[in-house]
Parts: C-alpha cells; structure tokens; sequence
C-alpha cells in the first residue's frame, strides 16, 4: 500500500522556468557543462545516469560553469568562499594571481635546481592548489554533544562536503588575519599554498590539533547517536 | 456499508438509555488531519572500532598521514557504507514515513465540516 500511495508524493515541477535560485527539489539533476563525451567506459551505474538525464528536470547552470577546459568546480567553490560582498570579479582577480605566483615560484625553484632533483618539483599550480587542499582536509572532527546536563566535544566521521569547506575555511582566514598587513592577499595565499603542499605551515597544523583534540577525546566516541 | 454499522456502534456507546454512557468525549469523533511523528529508536554510534584504530595509529606515528594511510581508507570506506545503509533505511519496511503520511493527508484531507 506504501509503495503504490508514495507515487503520490513526486514532486511538482513549475511550468514556467525562472531564473536560478538556490533551493531546488532534491528531484532536480545537476547540470553537466562539459560539451565533450566522456573518456572512459562509463560504468552501469554512470550509465542509468546518463539515461535519467535525458528524462528529469535539470537546475538551471549558474553563469560560472563553463564548457572551456579551464572551468575547475574545485577553484570555483574556492573564489566564490573568497568573495566578500558579491565582488566575484576581485575573487577571481585574486585567484589567478595566486596561480600565477605559485606558477613562478616554482619555475624560478626549477631552474635553479640541479638537473637531478628537476623532475621532483611540480609546477602546475592547479595540481598543487590540488594537493594543497588534501593536505588541509580534516578526517575526523568534533562535534558537541549534550549528555546529563554537560556538553562534551566527541569525535565524529565529516562528509566529504564539510571537509573541504573547513579546509578552504581555514585557508583564507588564516591568510586574513594571521599574515603580515602589508602584503597582497595572492602573496599571502601562495604562500600559505607553498606550504601546505609540503606539508608545513598553519593551516596543517590547525588540522594537526584537531586531530590531536579527537585523539584525546577518543573515550567520548560512544555518546554518538548517529 | 460498514460505515453504517460504526455509525451505530458509536451512537449505542453515546446514548444514555442504557444507564451511564460509555464514552463522554470532549473533542469530536474525527480522525484528525495528520500523523504524530514518532520519535526514531536511538541508534549507535557508527565505525567505532575503525575510528580507534586510526587514532591509535596516529598517536604511534605522530599524526602522520601517509604512514596510517591503510587505517584512513579503511575509516572512509565504512563512513561511505554506514551513510548509505542510514539513507537507505529510512524510507523502507513497508510503511509509510509520517511525513510523508502529513504531506499526503494535506493534499487530500477527511472533510469534517462542508465548505
């Protein structure tokens, strides 16, 4: 009786298409922007994928998703954290001279490099951006349960969603508030790159210490629900 | 057919000629427009055991990433199986959940007064 009533509750889709706003039905499907076919043989799973998109509804694409090979979701989700009032233009601004910076800094380390050690160093700054953002990802984090009457901060698995927002949190508030005021915000944030790909630096070590907190709270594990 | 029938029986249980009524109600008869939410069963907590595993080998290694990387893809992989088996239970076992219930019951509500 459930499973022939619950075809009562698919949703309601509008006949006339507004412009994008950000809560849609959980029945609408992202939008897929690039234009060429996949490389790979898609798996079953990609394939009844690629076949409910021809039928569902789909969210209208923002105007920053592109078709061009540049278009990285991972740095557009990191300039649109950036941005302050709306000023998309100044986030992008900065962003690309970031990976420019990252770029020469690298460069110059490479040719200043004996011959034997030029193959270790990177230079394509999307792969270090990349990287970088692993190396900030929490894996556990600490969430505050009530338990008779006293809260305690236990240890609790993060989605991968909260893990990269805490890591490109803690990214750009450390380049805010804790670098010197003078410098460019690029600067600070290659920097702060530069050294989070090599595993070093603030950023790293606020991971550290939230790791060290739910290592320490270990015993509190089981006051979850979830 | 059988609502005539129930119609009687709660007519025999209200009247009073047969001594002290059966049931003295404050509210209507109806049945209202929607379902309580129940409260869900208490679950446990989900991948303790590889949870400690990895804090006891960060604790070993000093925190180092790439030394407990086993332990880290373990943890992953039994957070990914607990979140589907959490969304894949919610709905199931045949009955409807009570929002789901709600939301059918607004859209075609039991008439109690004409409109």
């Amino acid at each position: 009786m459930a499973a022939s009533v619950r075809h009562l509750l698919k949703p309601w889709t509008p006949s006339l298409c507004f412009a994008r706003w950000s809560r849609y039905n959980p029945y609408y499907l992202d939008p897929d922007p690039s234009k060429d076919a996949p490389d790979s043989e898609l798996s079953p799973e990609q394939k009844e994928l690629q076949e409910l998109k021809t039928v569902r509804p789909i969210k209208a694409a923002l105007s920053s998703d592109t078709s061009s090979t540049f278009n990285d979701p991972l740095i557009s989700k990191f300039i649109n954290m950036m941005m302050q009032d709306g000023n998309k233009i100044l986030a992008r601004g900065i962003m690309t001279q970031t990976l420019e910076t990252i770029k020469r800094k690298q460069v110059e380390i490479y040719h200043r490099s004996p011959a034997a050690k030029r193959l270790e160093i990177e230079c394509n700054p999307y792969t270090i951006f990349q990287k970088a953002l692993e190396n900030c990802k929490p894996i556990i984090g600490l969430a505050s349960v009530q338990k008779g009457g006293k809260s305690y901060q236990v240890p609790v698995p993060l989605t991968d969603n909260r893990r990269r927002f805490l890591a490109m949190k803690w990214l750009i508030t450390e380049c805010r508030d804790n670098k010197h005021r003078r410098t460019h915000m690029y600067e600070k944030l290659s920097q702060e790159l530069l050294a989070a790909f090599a595993n070093e630096g603030n950023v790293v070590k606020r991971k550290h210490d939230l790791h060290k907190m739910a290592e320490a709270n270990r015993a509190y594990a089981h006051y979850r629900w979830w | 057919m059988s609502r005539s029938v129930i119609q009687e029986k709660v007519a025999k249980l209200l009247s009073r000629q047969n001594g002290k009524p059966v049931l003295r109600p404050i509210k209507p008869l109806a049945l209202k427009n929607e379902v309580a939410s129940r409260r869900l069963k208490k679950g446990e907590a989900t991948c303790v055991t590889e949870m400690s595993l990895l804090l006891a080998c960060w604790k070993q290694n000093d925190f180092n990433n790439s030394v407990c990387s086993k332990e880290v893809s373990v943890f992953y992989r039994c957070v990914e199986k607990a979140q589907n088996m959490a969304k894949g239970k919610q709905g199931t076992q045949g009955r409807l959940l009570p929002k789901e219930a709600n939301t059918l019951l607004k859209r075609f509500p039991n008439l109690s007064s004409e409109i």
